[in-house]
């Protein structure tokens, strides 16, 4: 546990009678980048203010470096913040609103313009020191914003989808500079972010929120590959899902029986037999081969009810058994019309079962 | 340094005291003149060191409507009003939709120029208006204290209107128009309810001045037009003090209906009307 | 005959936009013209008129006036009363509105505490605050029965700090409401940046919300300023021996038989281009004053 910086410890917070975090359990490992991943309105803002004490939860504990800081004042928390919105100083400059936190802790005039400089140098804005926030870019005004989080090096680096406000090139780009000045400074972050693939690309790990509660924590691999419930698998990523039960379980491979099919599948630790399970596929994961490819383990004869070109792939819906239906995207090399007949793999790996909800 | 700080957060942890003080401060500061009014109307007998009233009586309302002629003032507040609203109203549409929706040259110029009498003091042009009214022998008549209240109604008008109409979002009214609505249909059922909330914010406001109008009213009032405020101020003059509460007490229920109307349908920042560019 | 009425069509159709413009803004200009600007030529026109004549130009009601000491500490008592107003409305309304912001328990009721002073005549609100303060209401009485070493009545009403206190009541709530509605359109999440940055609450207060709401605070109160600079019904019936420009305005034409027009036309040019060239200087600093702040 040493190595632990932040800690929720059963955090609940409450509005009315609206659960905007429910019993927040969550640790994040030192230099480690963490997102906090969910649709608008599940309470990762809620969850990133009882972090700064801009909010109090209602029950649990706050850790910071071990140390219980559930009831210190914001301002001595030591953290840095970067906002969806920027929430620069309007009235300052690009150099004040940097040392605006260095005045704040009295530094001498001279360090406090090195500081800056130094800031302002690790996010490629030099030589905007005297530009009022509203003369810059989106882009630009969101760096001024992470050199103001960086400057007074805190213990933690919060951003609150910092990216949301930008276009989507500007997106992608500062996705890697954020990512890069991170890795830099070996700081812990925390990310929020809605988007999904924002948080694959730049987390170590991923902790996905519904509803104010947490559904899932894991890399990225973890949480794609494997999801645990059907929110996190629908919320990553496309997804098919087929209802069944566990015939039988044989070593590390489990048969579900799925609308009069036998799937071969990895073994669910939990699941026994005649257990009701939610297979999962990735729509891109599913092979299609010709009718008269041979057949085998896992592969089902199915049929094409329609087909959309996309360009670089087809999606084709598909139905097969006794009334399953089941989206494939595959690339366009071969390509089969509608009313075609085809034939399925499921690759054993990549079939993936959820138990429960 | 550290007496400062420790003297901070002590203020900072009696902060919800200190809130609520200045609030019920405030509360009183603003009712207790009203309450005394209160009292005072009911009052009889109310000498020397006595915080309530000894004997309560509801003659000085007798008094007021009788000798005071409260039901006559009433009534001429309120067709004064409402003709004052009405011009002000007109004008305030037709101006606020050039200044709101149409092009032209100088625009901000001539805004500002045609506002301009809110930044002058009425008393001034007030000595004007009054002896144009007496050639025209307006003095004394509905309509002449209704033009003199246009004069501080209208500014307000042209200001929440224009404000309201450049407010009105262009695409809506393309969209009606792409929905196969003709002009006079469009503008019943699309642009009418969207300026609606303006144009009765607008009169409220503009009734409220008219209301309470004093400056222009007395130079231009004559004994066939008293409105409240001069009645107030003459009552004030006789020196009976309870008859003047009771009055007052008649003429501040209007004041808190149009209160209450503000409240729920208008914001009030409107009724102050700030300046554009400040 | 047929070209004339081809020209005037082309006319029209060449200027119709702005002739539309034009017809909208026709009452409006009819209003300012018959109700403001011809108003205000005449009362121009009469000031420079020897008094009771119609023809006639003299420079003397204006050195009268402003000669005369008792003038010009009619005007310095007009300054100080509304500048005083002012001042103190500003002290009120800020924290006030800083409260009211924060959605406490009945902040609806407390607003409309603020706008009760707009909504009811001047005339009533002074009416009550003289019966309050006044040496037999509510106040003397507290201060009489729970103060110790109170002996006598306080004076309050027509004294010059009673006046001003009138104006407080009256005209603060323009400084408030303007105050309280540059607060609302702040970010918040500014404010938590500050808080976030390592600042107290009272340094977020001092470095961020004031700066960012003085143009807000300084609109506000030239709104105050002009309407206590302009008071009238108030001062005519509270101010006893302090009378301000305008009730010494209405002093000229109603108490001397026969009145005197043109002292009080010359009067009442002075006190518009006094407030004229006050408010500019006024609005100068506040434009100054927020162009580094305010929201973009
Ligand atoms: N101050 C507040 N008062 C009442 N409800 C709030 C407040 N702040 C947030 N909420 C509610 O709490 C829920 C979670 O909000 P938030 O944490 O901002 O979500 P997210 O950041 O994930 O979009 C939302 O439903 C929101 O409406
Ligand atoms: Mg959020």
């Amino acid at each position: 546990m040493t190595d632990v910086t932040i800690e929720f410890r059963d955090v609940s917070k409450r509005y009315g009678t609206l659960v905007a975090n429910d019993h927040l359990s969550l640790a994040i490992r030192k230099g480690e980048l963490m997102t906090l991943l969910g649709p608008s309105g599940c309470g990762k803002t809620t969850a990133l203010r009882c972090l700064t004490g801009y909010i109090r939860p209602d029950e649990g504990r706050i850790f910071i470096d071990g140390q219980d800081v559930t009831d210190v004042p914001t301002h001595q928390r030591e953290l840095g913040m970067v906002f969806q919105n920027f929430a620069l100083f309007p009235h300052m400059t690009v150099q004040d609103n940097v040392g605006f936190p260095l005045m704040i802790r009295n530094l001498s005039k001279a360090e406090r313009a090195q500081r800056v400089a130094q800031a302002l140098r690790l996010v490629r804005l030099e030589g905007y020191e005297s530009h009022y926030p509203r003369q810059l870019s989106g882009g630009q005004q969101q760096r001024v914003g992470l050199a103001r989080a960086l400057v007074y090096r805190p213990k933690v680096l919060l951003l609150d989808e910092p990216l949301s406000n930008l276009d989507a090139k500007l997106r992608e780009e500062m996705r890697f500079e954020i990512k890069e000045v991170v890795t830099r400074l070996e700081i812990t972050a925390v990310y929020v972010t809605h988007d999904q693939a924002e948080a694959l690309a730049l987390s170590d790990r991923v902790a996905i929120m519904n509803r104010g509660r947490l559904e899932q924590v894991g890399t990225p691999e973890e949480i794609y590959e494997h999801p645990q419930s059907r929110f996190v698998a629908e919320f990553i990523g496309l997804s098919n899902f087929l209802e069944g039960y566990v015939q039988a379980v044989d070593g590390d491979t489990m048969v579900v029986s799925v609308g009069g099919l036998q799937m071969r599948i990895p073994v669910l630790a939990e699941a026994g037999p005649g257990q009701r399970v939610l297979l999962f596929l990735r729509p891109n994961e599913v092979e299609l081969l010709r009718p008269d490819d041979p057949g085998g383990a896992n592969v089902f004869d199915a049929r094409v009810e329609k087909v959309t070109y996309l360009g670089d792939t087809l999606d084709y819906r598909l139905t097969f058994g006794q009334g399953l239906t089941l989206r494939v995207q595959s690339d366009a090399q071969r390509r089969f019309g509608q009313g075609a007949p085809v034939r399925l793999r499921f690759p054993r790996v990549r079939c993936w079962a959820i138990t429960g909800n | 340094m550290r007496l400062a700080r420790a003297y901070g957060r002590a203020m900072w942890d009696a902060r919800l005291v200190l809130a609520y003080t200045l609030l019920l401060s405030l509360t009183l500061f603003i009712l207790a003149p009203f309450l005394m009014i209160a009292l005072r109307s009911v009052g009889k007998g109310w000498f020397g060191r006595l915080w309530l009233p000894p004997q309560l009586t509801l003659d000085w309302y007798r008094w007021a409507v009788e000798v005071g002629n409260i039901p006559e003032v009433m009534k001429n507040t309120l067709i004064i009003g409402v003709i004052a609203v009405a011009v002000s109203t007109v004008i305030g549409i037709f101006a606020g939709w050039a200044f709101g929706r149409r092009q032209m040259p100088g625009k901000e110029v001539l805004m500002a120029i045609i506002l301009l009498p809110r930044m002058i003091p009425p008393i001034t042009y007030a000595l004007g208006v009054a002896q144009i009214f007496y050639t025209l022998e307006l003095v004394d008549t509905y309509l002449g204290v209704a033009l003199a209240h246009v004069s501080v109604c209208a500014p307000y008008a042209i200001l929440v209107l224009s404000a309201t109409f450049e407010g009105l979002d262009e695409r809506v009214l393309e969209a009606a128009g792409v929905c196969g609505a003709n002009t006079i249909k469009r503008f019943f059922y699309v642009v009418l309810p969207l300026i609606m909330p303006g144009i009765l914010a607008s009169m409220i406001f503009s009734f409220t001045h008219s209301y309470n109008e004093f400056t222009l009213t007395l130079l231009t009032y004559g004994p066939h037009t008293v409105t409240l405020p001069v009645r107030t101020y003459l009552a004030v003059g006789d020196g009976y003090w309870e008859i003047t509460s009771a009055m007052a007490m008649l003429m501040v229920v209007p004041s808190l209906l149009i209160l209450a109307v503000i409240q729920r349908r208008a914001k009030p920042e409107k009724l102050v009307g700030g300046f554009k560019g400040v | 005959m047929g070209t004339r009425t081809a020209d005037m069509m082309r006319f029209w159709r060449t200027h119709a936009s702005r002739l539309i413009t034009l017809f909208l803004l026709l009452p409006a200009l009819a209003g300012f013209f018959g109700l403001f600007f011809y108003p205000m030529l005449l009362t121009v026109i009469l000031s420079f008129r020897p008094e009771g004549q119609a023809i006639g130009w003299t420079l003397e009601n204006y050195t009268r006036f402003l000669a005369d000491p008792d003038g010009r500490w009619v005007i310095l008592l007009t300054f100080i009363l509304s500048l005083g107003g002012t001042a103190l409305s500003v002290l009120l309304s800020v924290p006030l509105a800083l409260i009211l912001r924060e959605k406490v328990r009945g902040h609806r009721f407390y607003r409309l505490m603020v706008l009760v002073p707009l909504v009811v005549p001047g005339l009533i609100g002074a009416l009550g605050l003289l019966l309050f303060w006044g040496t037999r209401g509510w106040f003397n009485l507290f201060l009489l029965q729970f103060v110790p070493f109170v002996q006598r009545p306080v004076a309050v009403n027509y004294t010059m700090h009673g006046l001003i206190m009138f104006y407080v009541w009256l005209y603060f709530p323009y400084t408030c409401i303007t105050t309280l509605s540059s607060l609302e359109s702040l970010d918040r999440s500014i404010e938590e940046a500050g808080e976030v940055s390592g600042a107290t609450r009272w340094q977020v207060l001092r470095h961020i919300v004031l700066p960012l709401i003085t143009p807000g605070i300084l609109a506000g109160s030239v709104l105050t300023f002009m309407a206590a600079f302009g008071a009238f019904s108030v001062p005519l019936i509270a101010g006893g021996n302090y009378r301000p420009l305008a009730v010494e305005i209405y002093k000229q034409i109603s108490v001397p038989i026969p009145a005197r027009w043109s002292a009080a036309s010359a009067i009442a040019i002075v006190m518009g281009v006094l407030q004229v060239i006050f408010l500019s200087l006024y609005m100068r600093f506040v434009r100054r004053a927020g162009g580094t702040g305010g929201p973009s």
